[in-house]
């Protein structure tokens, strides 16, 4: 590894320092969104340990939020797993367009890069691959893990911080508020659209055993997204 | 649950999550996802995350017989319109429950 005063190393520094400021826009909705998890997490009676190892082990808001629902309502523990893990299953594709970018870098910073992939770092950074910027691994790693020290804050404030919050202010609800913000700039088109209906009507009138109805949903609507998405090419090719 | 299984569903959610971010970057090595594979993992998303909010604007249980509650409803609709026009979390969250306490105290 260069040293930092080489100028493979400055190039390094200065690309790491430019991901760090590309976080500087995400960080209000980042904090919020962490304080929400760790808060949550705290109100379903985990203990502050687990809370926490829930931040950085899984260190990923909606499969935190996930988890730590099925937790409250007594879900079995391989449900918990199962459907906390298909809410990241999107990583996959992120990991394999990351790859590309990160060919000859060290075995150390692709694992680092692996552990601190999130939907922000992996948006940010692809955004500049295709503006044909160089720097890529490193910069990377500056939005990566300046997102990482932020969401463990935000969720340590939100461990200590939640349990003061009186209940009737309806915080419960900053959740799925917390998700319509995610949600809602998916939307695309009518094939996401499809998918997102459906998966919330699922939730809504069918209730299954386990608390397997969130895996039911995520299984429906990606059918009802793939059939839309489907008939939709098919009325093209016809025009 | 008991405690060491909370703490074996936290380990086992992180290690499954950690080696699906690894995967193509540092267990596999290079490589495409199948297109079927990868029309499946773009519409989870969307789904699941629909799935985790309609239940919280329901008045009660989710069931054939679900009804919905109203300044839930009217909250979450404001904030989606907010979301959609602004991608700001923060403003989706803060007018989402501005509605929410609003019609809250006018019933």
């Amino acid at each position: 590894m260069p040293s930092a005063d080489s100028p493979a190393g400055q190039n390094r520094q200065q690309a790491f320092l430019a991901g760090a400021r590309a976080c500087i826009s995400l960080a209000p909705g980042i904090l919020l969104f962490g304080m929400v998890c760790g808060a949550a997490a705290a109100g379903a009676g985990l203990t502050p340990g687990q809370s926490f190892a829930l931040s950085w082990m899984v260190f990923a808001g909606s499969s935190q939020i996930v988890a730590t629902q099925l937790f409250s309502v007594g879900a079995p523990a391989w449900v918990i797993v199962l459907t906390g893990w298909v809410v990241n299953l999107r990583f996959m594709m992120y990991s394999a367009t990351l790859a590309q970018q990160f060919r000859g870098t060290s075995r150390f910073e692709r694992w680092l890069a692996g552990y601190l992939l999130t939907d922000q770092a992996f948006a940010v950074t692809l955004a500049r691959v295709l503006d044909g910027r160089k720097d890529i691994p490193w910069f990377y790693l500056g939005i990566a893990a300046t997102l990482w020290l932020l969401w463990q804050v935000a969720n340590l404030g939100g461990i200590f911080l939640g349990a003061r919050v009186p209940a009737d202010w309806s915080m419960d609800f900053v959740v799925a508020l917390t998700f319509i913000g995610v949600l809602a700039p998916l939307l695309r088109d009518r094939a996401m659209a499809a998918a997102a209906v459906s998966g919330g009507l699922t939730s809504v009138f069918l209730v299954l055993p386990l608390k397997l109805n969130l895996m039911a949903a995520a299984l429906i609507g990606a059918a009802v997204g793939i059939a839309m998405e489907t008939g939709m090419h098919l009325a093209r090719r016809k025009e | 649950m008991a405690e060491i299984a909370i703490w074996g569903v936290i380990a086992a959610l992180g290690l499954a999550t950690f080696a699906t971010r690894l995967s193509f970057l540092a267990l596999l090595g290079e490589g495409e996802l199948p297109l079927w594979l990868r029309r499946i993992l773009h519409y989870v998303p969307p789904a699941i995350l629909a799935a985790i909010i309609a239940p919280q604007i329901l008045a009660g249980a989710p069931g054939l017989a679900a009804t919905l509650d109203g300044p839930r409803t009217a909250a979450a609709i404001a904030g989606f319109a907010v979301a959609y026009l602004t991608r700001s979390t923060f403003a989706t969250i803060a007018i989402g429950m501005a509605v929410l306490w609003g019609l809250t105290l006018l019933r």
